[in-house]
């Protein structure tokens, strides 16, 4: 019950912050993806440059409660070029489209009636897919803590500190 | 200029960071997609029970300990909860170009029909779903905690949305100008 309720609060929390910083926003979506407007990049890599320096300092007390993905190549490009192509299409992603129905846009409800026909498709499609493209060239769950041997930590930090300098100081709008 | 966001992609990037670092220490990271086919899974579970017990991957989610309203669903639900509140209460301050279901941009590359956005929207959703469950997350679960995590399955798909999304949209908006 108590991990329900955190559950709950923490998507309010994630929620609150898409809205508010414009993720939910078609024109933010497609100014990142037309490599003008960085609002969006440069918030994705500030959180990641937060959250990984966070992440692997609560690991060097053994408190982080990771989830790592499997590394199946083959299914991962293919999938993430499916992805990418819906992205830019509908211009939100499967979080954004979610906020963006609760803020009453219409294509953001088209958005997400049609994730969840997407979801079903793909269940339906999964022991072909599977055999296909996630059973091979699967790595594992591996991190790069794995691939360079070393702990985690000082990967995290020289790449967090990459991320946010790259927010803060490369990244510039461009408008013509 | 009342052009940009509501609060700053600082504070919104350093918020998001701070919120997956307190999601993995209580639970777990961020995610979102999965519980797309949590919903399919419960919806089927009630209305052809066969099919989702003989289905493999609903069937994942089919065992009652598993599926149904768990973390990762109330996370969702709060998304909408938390995202619908805020903007009722900000509502004034959202620029107007983010405002309504017809984006600016949009019409003025394929002018004001309602149905041609929504049939967009709709098959740009259904390609999310199809391809996020196919590379085992999306934005949030690969791009921001999978990256977060340094997970190499993660940077692979960070990557490849990227390129494939950016060439999508220049190519939907090509000769635009600018």
């Amino acid at each position: 019950m108590l991990t329900l309720l955190t559950g709950f609060l923490i998507g309010c929390a994630f929620g609150a912050i898409l809205y508010l910083g414009g993720a939910s926003s078609y024109r933010k979506i497609l100014g990142t993806l037309m490599l003008k407007d960085m609002t969006v990049i440069k918030l994705m890599m500030t959180g990641i440059g937060v959250g990984s320096l966070g992440i692997y300092l609560l690991d060097l007390g053994g408190l982080a409660n990771m989830a790592i993905k499997p590394a199946y190549v083959w299914g991962i490009v293919a999938g993430g070029a499916i992805f990418g192509v819906g992205w830019a299409v509908s211009g939100y992603c499967p979080g954004t489209c979610i906020v963006g129905a609760s803020e009453g846009k219409k294509d953001a409800v088209a958005t997400l009636v049609g994730a969840l026909v997407g979801a079903f498709i793909f269940s339906m499609a999964f022991p072909v897919l599977d055999a296909m493209l996630m059973q091979n060239a699967n790595l594992g769950k591996i991190t790069f803590e794995d691939v360079l041997g070393i702990n985690g930590i000082f990967i995290a930090i020289p790449f967090s500190m990459a991320m946010l300098f790259m927010s803060f100081f490369v990244l510039k709008d461009r408008y013509e | 200029m009342n052009d940009e966001p509501i609060i700053s992609w600082k504070a919104a990037g350093i918020a998001l960071g701070l919120l997956l670092t307190l999601a993995t220490f209580l639970v777990k990271p961020l995610g979102v997609s999965t519980q797309f086919v949590v919903t399919d899974a419960i919806v089927m579970h009630q209305i052809a029970p066969t099919i989702a017990e003989s289905n493999q991957y609903f069937s994942t989610y089919g065992v009652p300990s598993d599926w149904g309203i768990g973390y990762g669903w109330m996370l969702v639900f709060g998304m909408f909860i938390g995202g619908g509140i805020t903007a009722m209460i900000f509502r004034d301050r959202q620029p107007e170009a983010d405002k309504g279901s017809m984006p600016p941009m949009w019409q003025a590359r394929f002018g004001p029909s309602e149905i041609k956005r929504y049939s967009a929207a709709f098959t740009g959703g259904v390609l999310l779903l199809f391809g996020a469950r196919l590379a085992g997350g999306c934005t949030s679960g690969h791009m921001i905690s999978g990256i977060s995590q340094l997970a190499v399955s993660s940077f692979i798909f960070g990557v490849t949305t990227f390129i494939v999304a950016i060439a999508a949209a220049k190519f939907i908006y090509r000769n635009q100008g600018a």
